[in-house]
């Protein structure tokens, strides 16, 4: 088991420097620089070769790139060309609220999904079924923005039940932040139910067909425990590494989600640092991203035995 | 379960309905539509850093309602003879947030750090980069202060009153932590810096022992009566999330609105929707070196395309006013001769096309999305421009990208903003320059530049007036670019919110109450 985690974090290494290099390369390649925006049209040339000097952005590109790398080698992402914060501590404190409301998310969002796709798998082509399809169907087609803005209208503005801006941190206070992450989850659990409850409905049907489940039937099992002890959690394989792409995904920042309910999440760091040509920010962001996605999708690789005992003898 | 859900999802519910009730009643709620970029007047700034350092802080002189140069913690100033020395005699009885006096000395302070600071945003205007140079600050005693220049400078009182510059805010040592690094902002403005929560909110609390002085707001100047506690600044990034948290009463105050979403609530009741010009410049920019676009009868000829009048009508849903010179409308400067303009003539178009050559080349018009208005104008000027006769085709940009192309250079026709400039010599350097100097200068005629040299030398009186005059009479004589109308302060506030303006680009917060 070491050696297989150990391997895996090794066959990162290089994924993650090639990550860093296209994050730096491309991030450069855009027209536009930070300088430039913040001189805005006060465009003074004498100003703006001193500015970029000072930010070291006058230099040969793969010059900056050996010295972030440097300095990224000895833990030290850089600081913010806007703000002037470090990064790594910027990017943490982000994603730590990107985190909650991710995970809260998923984890509701699973709860409701495996079990509504499961169920529909077994009542194939009832109406309970048609209408999980459907209801799927629908929820994963609506923009997270679109919906966001209806619940925002509808339980902010017209119900005025849950305030329409603002956030507070769940360690700062738990009950007002559950009241403002309860729109921004809901948003996100409809729209990852949607396409969980399919994923679920699906593999349960692949199963179901196996012969394996004919016998257990044949051996005069009832329904519920073929299906929980013999359907279940061969079904919820693919879910679940479903679930690892969502996570590794959601995690890298909700970017809409977030600027829609004025949560100062990961994913509304990335977009304000594209905007603004925060080029340490960028590229201390999507490293983390990427490695995020690696530990999520080695988590879920080590879990999946769980679920399917061949993985592990394999 | 569902059933099972709904007691706690109506606890969640009851909270959050009881979180939104429980504000503070004289807390005025302001969107930021994006965080302040840091607390240090001047320094890694933009407007909306502007906008808190004006509240928080002061100088020693300010910009007036009409880009005139008024007292603000300076009571009066002398000029020397040689106008290389500026003796200003502080005002009696003011105090920072901290409740030290302001005395000569600390003013001296604060200005060395400010120049000295690595990314002070204005350093050019006060190291000779564009003009004089600061040799040196003194202060003889408590109440003086003498800046002595490298050579005279009429520009000086205004450079030093640019939001830009942070309006060079004194601020206290305390500012700094104990190895000298910017802390926080301990001003002498009327609000105090109070909790900043990164890309959340900021507060800014009422200065208890500030004294307003006496008369009417003036500007940034003038009497700063603080009518609330507390000055919630609520960072919201989406429009219409800002939007619908004004009706439903999260937010007070939207203080830059769209033109399009301004007409749509400007007829609710519920709401007041205030629209007025500043000295920024809503423009299409020709590219003079263009082979096209060389030609001044070209020029002429997309100008007498343009119904501009209507073009600035639609293009702003209405809240635009019409201005063919680089003076605002609002300011001293701005006389007759300011008003003069290019008519509206299709039928002379063909003539003049033909007389510049014009074979249907295509013309690119750039634009961007973020800016509504500068997307508005690119349309409407290109089916005007289309039915004239002019081959044209619009480039969508992403905002970074046009400044870009407009920093070097590379456009034939762009719908451009400026941002606000407190003076109209201002406005001329932005546009005016050499372009072999300056990438990003439109209008690189000689005369012109010379023109402008001549009013950054020269002291506000008549003089000036025949300067800007004569720029005005040259800039329709060749038409370098379409100069459109000034852009505007939008912004929408609750009905029950009084006395509340945008103003130059800034959210003014003194003299704000609320009725509710």
């Amino acid at each position: 088991m070491i050696k297989f985690v150990l391997s895996r974090l090794l066959s990162a290494v290089p994924t993650l420097f090639l990550v860093s290099v296209a994050v730096f390369t491309l991030i450069r390649l855009i027209p536009g620089d930070p300088v430039a925006l913040m001189l805005g049209d006060n465009v003074d040339p004498q100003v703006y070769a001193a500015m970029s000097h000072q930010l070291g952005l006058d230099r040969p590109i793969p010059v900056q790139f050996v010295l972030w790398l440097k300095s990224l080698l000895s833990g030290d992402l850089g600081r913010s060309i806007t703000s002037d914060q470090e990064v790594l501590p910027l990017v943490l404190h982000r994603f730590a609220i990107s985190a909650q409301l991710v995970l809260v998310a998923v984890t509701i969002a699973t709860v409701f999904a495996v079990p509504l796709g499961m169920l529909a798998a077994w009542r194939q082509n009832s109406a309970f079924d048609l209408g999980v399809v459907v209801g799927g169907t629908i929820l994963m087609s609506i923009p997270t923005f679109w919906m966001g803005l209806m619940m925002l209208l509808f339980f902010g503005l017209q119900l005025g039940w849950l305030p329409v801006l603002g956030y507070v941190s769940l360690g700062e206070n738990f009950w007002d932040g559950a009241v403002y992450l309860l729109m921004p989850v809901a948003t996100l659990v409809l729209h990852e139910t949607g396409i969980l409850v399919r994923m679920a409905r699906a593999s349960t049907l692949d199963v179901l067909r196996l012969d394996y489940v004919t016998h257990a039937r044949a051996k005069g099992l009832s329904e519920g425990q073929v299906l929980r002890r013999h359907v279940a959690r061969n079904a919820f394989g693919p879910t679940w590494t479903l679930l690892g792409l969502i996570l590794g995904n959601l995690l890298g920042g909700v970017a809409v989600v977030e600027t829609v309910f004025t949560i100062p999440g990961l994913g509304r760091l990335i977009v304000e640092s594209i905007f603004g040509r925060d080029y340490p920010v960028l590229q201390g962001c999507l490293l983390f991203v990427a490695i995020t996605y690696v530990v999520v999708n080695l988590i879920v690789d080590l879990c999946y035995p769980i679920f399917d005992p061949r993985v592990k003898s394999a | 379960m569902m059933l099972e859900m709904k007691p706690n999802l109506a606890i969640l519910v009851a909270l959050g309905g009881l979180c939104a009730s429980t504000a503070v009643a004289d807390t005025l709620n302001v969107q930021l539509s994006a965080d302040i970029r840091s607390s240090r007047p001047g320094v890694n700034r933009d407007a909306l850093s502007d906008s808190m350092a004006l509240n928080v802080s002061e100088g020693l002189v300010a910009f007036g309602q009409r880009g005139n140069i008024v007292p603000m913690l300076a009571q009066e100033w002398t000029v020397a003879e040689d106008g290389k020395v500026y003796t200003f005699t502080l005002r009696e009885g003011r105090t920072f947030h901290n409740g030290a006096p302001v005395t000569a000395d600390l003013v001296k302070q604060s200005w060395e750090a400010l120049l000295a600071a690595p990314k002070f945003n204005c350093a050019s205007y006060f190291n000779g980069g564009r003009g004089a140079a600061v040799t040196s600050v003194e202060a003889p005693d408590d109440r003086t202060v003498v800046i002595t220049l490298d050579k005279p400078n009429a520009m000086f009182l205004k450079y030093t009153a640019q939001s830009q510059c942070g309006g060079m805010a004194i601020m206290h040592p305390d500012s700094f932590d104990a190895d000298g690094k910017w802390d926080h902002p301990v001003g002498t403005g009327p609000f105090v810096f109070g909790e900043w929560k990164r890309g959340q909110s900021l507060h800014l609390t009422k200065f208890a022992d500030y004294v307003p002085l006496e008369g009417e707001i003036d500007g940034y100047a003038g009497r700063k009566e603080v009518l609330v506690d507390d000055i919630n600044l609520v960072v919201t990034p989406d429009r219409a999330t800002a939007v619908a948290a004004l009706r439903s009463g999260d937010l007070d105050i939207v203080p830059f609105l769209s033109t399009s979403k301004a007409s749509e609530l400007s007829s609710d009741p519920a709401f007041k929707v205030q629209s007025a010009p500043h000295g920024g410049m809503i423009t299409l920019l020709l590219q003079t070196a263009d082979p096209v676009l060389s030609s001044p009868e070209m020029r002429l000829a997309i100008v007498k395309a343009l119904d501009i009048p209507e073009l600035v009508d639609v293009a702003t849903h209405g809240l635009g006013v019409p201005n063919a010179s680089l003076v605002p409308l609002g300011s001293i400067y701005h006389s007759k001769v300011q008003d003069e303009r290019v008519s509206y003539a299709p039928d002379k178009v063909p003539a003049l096309l033909k007389a510049a050559g014009y074979e249907g080349q295509e013309l690119v018009i750039q634009t961007n999305r973020r800016n509504p208005i500068n997307e508005n104008v690119a349309v409407i000027a290109q089916a005007m421009l289309q039915m004239a006769g002019i081959n044209t085709r619009i480039e969508v940009l992403e905002w970074a990208t046009q400044l870009d192309r407009f920093r070097n250079g590379g456009f034939q026709m762009s719908a451009f903003n400026y941002s606000n400039r407190a003076d109209p010599v201002l406005a001329y350097s932005a546009v005016v320059a050499s372009k072999e100097d300056r990438g990003s200068a439109i209008w690189d005629d000689p005369k012109a530049i010379e023109l402008v040299k001549e009013v950054l030398q020269t002291p506000d009186g008549d003089a000036r007036q025949a300067l800007f005059d004569q720029l005005h009479k040259l800039y329709l004589a060749q038409m370098p670019f379409v100069m459109l109308a000034n852009n505007l302060d939008v912004s929408v506030s609750a009905a029950y919110v009084q006395n509340y303006t945008t103003w130059n680009g800034f959210a003014r917060l003194w003299g704000v109450s609320l009725k509710k």
